[in-house]
C-alpha cells in the first residue's frame, strides 16, 4: 500500500466532509422551502386549488292518479366532434364509415357529414356539433361508431350529459303538467303542476369539494364538510289520464267544428275537489290548437248565463221566492234605467214560474226575480252572495289565478242596474273553475270542496305529505236550497224545453246550466260582436260523482253559437265516456288497439317502475332495450348496453339486492 | 446463523435501517391508499405489495447473513459476471417500460437487474482494488478498475437510464479515498464547475476569475516550504479552462437538446423574465414544482399522515417512487424532512466508520462503496425532489416503492454488514 495512514486520515475527512456539506446544503434547502417560502406555497395551495361544487339533486316525477308518468327527468347526451386530436390516419380511415353511420342514425347525407366534418378538421374546430338531446340507446350507438369508439383523445368524441324533463303525454295537458320556459329576464322557470309541485320535485342540491389536480382537472376529495344532494320527490297529481284524454279530445273537436279562439275543459271529483282533467287549448296564427294558456284558472270573463244558478240560489236561500214563484217575462224585453235586457227568444215566454224561467234561461225572468225580490235592499243579495263564497280567489296551489270580479253596493263599479245585469252574469266576472267550484258545491250538497291537483307527494313508495280535501265553506246553503237547485239544473236537461235538452240521454243522467254570453258587447258594430258558449253542470244527476264545466270562446256565429250547442256535447261527451259503462269501455278499447304482448310489456314496465320497493334486481330478460334501461335507471342501477333489440340476457341476474353503484351489462339481440 | 453474527453485527445499522424502511412504507401508503379504501387492507395496492417486499426482504437479510463472508470475496468475480450478463440480456429479453428496457418480466413480476448490478460491481471492484497485485497509482490499473465500473454504466446508460449510470460515478470516490491521486477529482471537477460557470456566468467572467484564483494561489503558496509552487501546471490547467469554457457555448448550443437546455435554464435560473421562469417552472419543472409545492405546503409540523392534500390530490407524479420524499415533507414537515436526512447521515457516516475499521482491505473498499453508493442516491434523489438538483431519476434508498430497489440495497447494505460482523475471523 502506497498510502500513508496519515494521508488516508486526511482523504477521509475530505470524503466526510464532502457529504456533510451536501447534507447541509439539503438541510438549507428545506428550510427555505418549508419555512422561508412555506406560506407562501400554503396559500397558493388553498386558493388555487379547492373549490366547492354543486352536486345537483335528481328532479322527481309528476304521476297521474292512476300511476302513469306525466314528467319525468331523463338522460339526453349532446356530442360535439374534436376535428383537431384525431391523427390523419385515424381520421383518413374513419371518415367515411363514421359518416356512413352517423348519417343513418342522424337521417343525413353521408357526403354531406364527410364534408362538413373535413371543413371543421380543416378549420380546426374543436367543437363541431354532432347531434343533441341523444336518447342513451342512441348514444351508445354513436359511441361505438368508427373513429368514436377510440374515444376522447383519439377519436375526439364530445360528450355532454345533462338532464332534461320529459312528458310522456305530448301536447295532452300540457300546460296543466306545465314545463320549463325561459322567462324574459332569462330565467328558466316552470308553469303549471310543475311549478306548483316545485319545492317537492326540486330536492336539494348538495355541495362536495373538489382538488384540482391539473389545468381544467378537478377531482373529488374526501372532506367532512360534504353535503349530499337530496334527490326530489315524486308528486302524484289528480289527473286521470283516461279522463284528461278524453276531455283533451272531446274539447278540441269542438273547437275545431266551431273555430273557436280558446277554449277549457275542467272535470272535477264532487266530494273531495280532486281535479280529474284540465284542458286548456288555444289556436295559434296556423290555426291549429295547442295548450298554451291556462284559461281554466288565469282567464276571469263574465259568466253570462251559468251564472244565473249563484243568483236563483241566492234568492232561493233568502227565502224572498220559490221556485214556484211566477214571473212575466214581458215580451222577452225589460228596461231598467233606459238599459234593456233582452230574451235570446223573441216575443219571451210569457208568465212563467222561476223554475221554467230558468230552464229556459230567460234572462227577463231571472233578472225581473232578482230585481223584485233585492231591489231595496241589494246589499242583502251581494251579502248572500259572498256567503256562499262566490267570485272568491280558490288560492289554488298553481300560480296565476284571476282576480274574480263582483260589485258590491257602494263599490266604484256599483250601479243602478249592477245587481240586475249581476243577476245573468253580466258585470261580474269569475274564472271557470271559480264557477266550477259552486257548482260543485251545489252537486257535493252544500259543501263547498277546493279544487286540487297535488295528491300525494312520494319518497320512493313512502307517502310523505298526503294533501286531504280541503273544504272551503262546509255549507253554502240549506239542504232545502241545494234539492231545490239540483232539480232545476236536471230540469234543464231533462224538460223537453230545457236549454240543454239536446245533452238528455235516457240512459244517463246529467244536470247542469248552459251560457251563452256576448263579448265585447260594447262594440256598434255587430259583426264585431263574438260570444262565450259555456255549460256547467255534474253528472249523475241523481248522486253527483264528477262535476265539469266547458268554456268556448269565439266560435264561429255562422256556425253556431248557443252554450248548449258550442260546449254542452263536449260536456256530454266526457260525462257518457267516463261514467256510462258500456260504451266507454267500448270506446277506449278501439281508440288504441295495441297488440297484445304490447300491452303485457307496457303493464309491466309501469308495474315494475312503480314499485321503487323493489331491492333487487328485476328480471328484464325479454322487455324492449330501452324499457329496460329506464325501468333499471330507475332503481339507481347504471346500465351498460351491448347490442340492439330486445334483452337477451343480463350480467347481474334477476334478485340479487340492488347496492349503490351497481352496473348491470345487458346483451340485446 | 452462529451467535458470533448476532452479537458482532452492528445493531445501530440494523435500527436506521428499520426506521427508515418503515417510515417509508408509511409515506408509500400516504401516497398510494385511495380515499375509500382507508378503512380496509388491500394486499393488491401499491403499500400492500410494497408490504410484501418488506416481508422478503427479512428473508433475504437471514440468507445474506447465513452465507459464509468469504464467499463474497470469492465469488465476486462470478456474481459480476452473471449481473453483467443479465444487464446485457435487457436488449433482448427486456420489457419496455416509459421507454426504458431496464425490466425483466415474469408474469406480473418484474425485476430490474441494474439494482443488484450495484452490488455485483462494488463487490467486483472491491475485490479487484483490494488486490495485491493492484497498484491504484499505476495508470493501467487504473484503467482497469474503470473499466469493471464503465461496462455496467454504459449497459445502463444505453436502457437508457441516465439516472443510474450517474451512481457508478462514486466509485471515483472509493478509487480516491484507496489512493487514487486527488489531481483526477480535481480536473473532473474543475471541468464540470467551468462548464457550469460558464453557462450561468459567460466565458469573461469564469476565465477572469480563474486566472485571479489562480494568481492568488500562486502568491500565497509561493513561500511555503512543504511544496514549490511551479508556475506551469498552472498555466496548463489555465489554458485547459479557457477551452473548456470557450467550447462551452459550443456543446451547450449543439450536443445538448431543448430539453436539457431547458433544465439548465430553470435550475440556473437564467430566464430573467419573472413570467416565463414561472412557465418554464410549470412546464419543464412540472414534477419539481408539484413536489416543492408540497413540501412548502407542510411547514415545519406537517399536515399529518393521511392529511396531505398535495397528496390526497395525486398533484406529484411518481410520487409513490422517485418523490417520496415530498410526502415526508408534506405530511410530517420539516421534523420528518430533517429526521430522514439525520437518518441517513448517520447511517452513511456509520458505514464509513465501520468501513474504516476493517482490516481487510476488500472489506474497507465494498464499505466504502456502500456509503457511496448510498449517499449518491441519498443526495441525487433529495436534491432532485426540493428542486436543488436538475430532475434525475433515481430512487431514494430503502424508501422509495419498488422490490427491485428495495431488495437491492438491503443487500448491499448486509453484505457489509455481514463482512463487518466477520471481522473478527478475519485471520482464521
Amino acid at each position: 500500500m502506497a498510502v500513508t495512514e496519515k494521508k488516508i486520515l486526511v482523504r477521509l475527512y475530505i470524503v466526510s466532509a464532502c457529504m456533510f456539506l451536501l447534507a447541509l446544503a439539503v438541510f438549507v434547502k428545506l428550510v427555505t422551502i418549508q419555512i422561508v417560502d412555506g406560506e407562501g406555497y400554503r396559500t397558493a395551495v388553498k386558493e388555487a386549488n379547492i373549490k366547492s361544487v354543486v352536486v345537483p339533486a335528481n328532479k322527481g316525477s309528476l304521476y297521474s292518479d292512476d300511476g302513469s308518468l306525466l314528467a319525468t327527468s331523463v338522460t339526453r347526451y349532446d356530442v360535439h366532434f374534436d376535428a383537431v386530436t384525431a391523427t390523419d390516419k385515424n381520421f383518413d380511415e374513419n371518415i367515411k364509415p363514421l359518416c356512413d353511420s352517423l348519417g343513418k342514425l342522424l337521417g343525413k347525407s353521408s357526403a354531406g357529414l364527410q364534408s362538413r366534418l373535413k371543413r371543421a378538421r380543416a378549420h380546426k374546430n374543436r367543437y363541431y356539433l354532432i347531434a343533441k338531446n341523444l336518447g342513451y340507446g342512441d348514444y351508445v350507438r354513436l359511441k361505438n361508431f368508427p373513429l368514436f369508439k377510440l374515444g376522447a383523445y383519439k377519436g375526439g368524441i364530445i360528450t355532454e350529459r345533462k338532464t332534461v324533463r320529459e312528458y310522456p303525454l305530448g301536447s295532452i295537458a300540457k300546460r296543466s303538467i306545465g314545463y320549463y320556459r325561459v322567462t324574459r329576464g332569462g330565467e328558466v322557470k316552470p308553469v303549471g303542476l310543475e311549478q306548483a309541485c316545485e319545492q317537492y320535485l326540486n330536492g336539494k342540491d348538495g355541495e362536495s369539494w373538489k382538488q384540482r389536480i391539473a389545468k381544467n382537472l378537478w377531482k373529488p376529495i374526501n372532506s367532512t364538510n360534504e353535503i349530499e344532494p337530496k334527490d326530489g320527490s315524486d308528486v302524484v297529481s289528480t289527473i286521470d289520464i283516461n279522463i284528461q284524454d278524453i276531455a283533451h279530445h272531446a274539447l278540441l273537436e269542438q273547437l275545431e267544428k266551431y273555430k273557436a279562439d280558446h277554449g277549457s275543459v275542467v272535470v272535477m271529483e264532487v266530494a273531495t275537489g280532486e281535479i280529474k282533467a284540465i284542458a286548456n287549448l288555444g289556436r295559434t296564427s296556423n290555426g291549429k290548437y295547442y295548450e298554451r294558456f291556462n284559461y281554466a284558472v288565469g282567464e276571469a270573463h263574465e259568466p253570462g248565463s251559468t251564472f244565473k244558478l249563484m243568483a236563483v240560489t241566492a234568492a232561493l236561500e233568502e227565502k224572498v221566492v220559490d221556485t214556484s214563484y211566477m214571473v212575466d217575462t214581458e215580451n222577452g224585453v225589460i228596461k231598467y234605467y233606459g238599459k234593456s235586457v233582452r230574451d235570446s227568444h223573441r216575443g219571451g215566454y210569457g208568465v212563467v214560474s222561476l223554475a221554467e224561467a230558468f230552464q229556459f234561461s230567460s234572462n227577463t225572468g231571472i233578472v225581473k226575480t232578482i230585481h223584485e225580490s233585492f231591489k231595496d235592499d241589494p246589499k242583502r243579495f251581494t251579502d248572500r252572495l259572498d256567503e256562499m263564497n262566490v267570485a272568491q280567489l280558490l288560492d289554488l296551489s298553481v300560480k296565476g289565478e284571476a282576480e274574480p270580479h263582483m260589485p258590491h253596493p257602494g263599490d266604484k263599479t256599483w250601479s243602478g242596474i249592477a245587481m240586475e245585469w249581476m243577476a245573468f252574469g253580466y258585470g261580474v266576472s269569475l274564472t271557470p273553475l271559480q264557477t266550477l267550484t259552486f257548482y260543485n258545491a251545489i252537486a257535493n250538497n252544500g259543501e263547498m270542496v277546493k279544487p286540487r291537483l297535488i295528491k300525494e307527494v312520494r319518497e320512493w313508495d313512502k307517502v310523505v305529505y298526503k294533501f286531504d280535501k280541503e273544504v272551503i265553506n262546509p255549507k253554502i246553503c240549506s239542504q232545502e236550497t241545494v234539492n231545490k237547485v239540483k232539480q232545476l239544473l236536471k230540469d234543464v236537461v231533462e224538460k223537453e224545453h230545457g236549454t240543454g235538452h239536446k245533452l238528455y240521454s235516457p240512459d244517463f243522467s246529467m244536470a247542469g246550466k248552459t251560457g251563452t254570453c256576448q263579448k265585447d258587447y260594447a262594440h256598434t258594430d255587430r259583426s264585431k260582436l263574438n260570444y262565450i258558449s259555456s255549460f256547467a253542470g255534474f253528472f249523475p244527476a241523481e248522486n253527483p260523482k264528477y262535476s265539469c264545466i266547458v268554456v268556448i270562446h269565439e266560435p264561429d256565429k255562422s256556425v253556431g253559437y248557443y252554450g248548449a250547442d258550442v260546449s254542452g256535447p263536449v260536456f256530454k261527451k266526457v260525462a257518457q265516456k267516463i261514467y256510462t259503462s258500456s260504451p266507454l269501455i267500448d270506446t277506449v278499447k278501439e281508440i288504441s288497439k295495441p297488440a297484445n304482448e304490447v300491452i303485457v310489456d307496457y303493464e309491466r314496465f309501469f308495474d315494475k317502475a312503480n314499485d321503487k320497493s323493489a331491492v333487487n334486481v328485476p328480471n328484464v330478460k325479454g322487455m324492449s332495450g330501452m324499457d329496460a334501461v329506464a325501468l333499471l335507471e330507475n332503481l339507481g342501477i347504471r346500465v351498460e348496453v351491448n347490442g340492439v333489440g330486445d334483452v337477451a340476457s343480463q350480467s347481474i341476474q334477476a334478485g340479487q339486492r340492488i347496492t349503490k353503484n351497481l352496473k348491470i351489462v345487458l346483451t340485446l339481440s | 446463523m452462529s451467535s458470533t453474527v448476532v452479537k458482532k453485527i452492528d445493531w445501530l445499522s440494523i435500527l436506521i435501517y428499520v426506521l427508515l424502511v418503515l417510515f417509508g412504507w408509511v409515506n408509500i401508503y400516504s401516497a398510494s391508499v385511495p380515499l375509500d379504501e382507508i378503512e380496509q387492507f388491500n394486499i393488491d395496492s401499491v403499500y400492500g405489495k410494497q408490504l410484501i417486499f418488506i416481508g422478503l426482504s427479512l428473508v433475504i437479510i437471514l440468507f445474506v447473513l447465513a452465507i459464509e463472508a468469504k464467499f463474497y470475496e470469492r465469488f465476486a468475480s462470478v456474481i459480476y459476471i452473471v449481473a453483467m450478463i443479465s444487464l446485457a440480456g435487457l436488449f433482448i429479453l427486456g420489457k419496455n417500460v416509459n421507454g426504458a428496457r431496464a425490466w425483466y418480466g415474469i408474469g406480473s413480476f418484474t425485476i430490474q437487474p441494474s439494482e443488484f448490478a450495484k452490488i455485483a460491481t462494488s463487490l467486483a471492484f472491491a475485490k479487484y482494488l483490494s488486490d495485491i497485485q493492484t497498484n491504484i497509482k499505476h495508470w493501467q490499473d487504473q484503467l482497469k478498475a474503470l473499466i469493471i465500473i464503465g461496462i455496467p454504466a454504459f449497459l445502463i446508460l444505453l436502457q437508457p437510464d441516465p439516472g443510474s449510470t450517474l451512481v457508478y460515478s462514486i466509485f471515483i470516490y472509493v478509487m480516491y479515498r484507496e489512493g487514487l491521486p486527488g489531481i483526477y477529482i480535481l480536473l473532473a471537477l474543475s471541468l464540470a464547475i467551468i462548464f457550469i460557470v460558464t453557462i450561468k456566468f459567460g466565458s469573461v467572467i469564469t476565465l477572469v476569475t480563474i486566472a485571479l484564483l489562480l494568481t492568488a494561489y500562486y502568491f500565497i503558496f509561493r513561500k511555503s516550504r512543504d511544496r514549490k509552487v511551479k508556475i506551469l501546471p498552472l498555466v496548463l490547467f489555465f489554458l485547459m479552462s479557457t477551452t473548456i469554457s470557450l467550447g462551452t457555448p459550443l456543446i451547450y448550443k449543439n450536443v445538448f437538446k431543448q430539453h436539457h437546455r431547458d433544465r439548465f435554464r430553470l435550475w440556473l435560473r437564467l430566464e430573467q423574465n419573472p413570467i416565463k421562469l414561472q412557465q418554464l417552472k410549470r412546464d419543464i419543472g412540472y414534477n419539481t414544482y408539484q413536489s416543492e409545492t408540497a413540501i412548502g405546503s407542510g411547514g415545519v409540523s406537517g399536515k399529518g399522515f393521511l392529511e396531505g392534500t398535495r397528496t390526497r390530490g395525486n398533484y406529484v407524479p411518481e410520487q409513490h417512487t422517485d418523490y417520496i420524499f415530498s410526502v415526508v415533507g408534506e405530511e410530517w414537515g420539516l421534523f420528518g424532512t430533517t429526521a430522514v436526512v439525520v437518518l441517513f447521515s448517520i447511517l452513511i457516516l456509520r458505514i464509513i466508520y465501520l468501513a474504516e475499521r476493517q482490516k481487510l482491505q476488500f472489506s474497507r473498499i465494498y464499505g466504502y462503496s456502500v456509503a457511496g453508493i448510498i449517499t449518491i442516491h441519498f443526495m441525487v434523489n433529495i436534491g432532485m425532489v426540493i428542486g436543488l438538483l436538475p430532475t434525475i431519476g433515481i430512487p431514494l434508498p430503502f424508501f422509495s416503492y419498488g422490490g427491485s430497489g428495495l431488495w437491492g440495497f438491503t443487500i448491499l447494505l448486509f453484505i457489509f454488514l455481514k463482512l463487518d460482523a466477520n471481522r473478527v475471523n478475519e485471520w482464521m
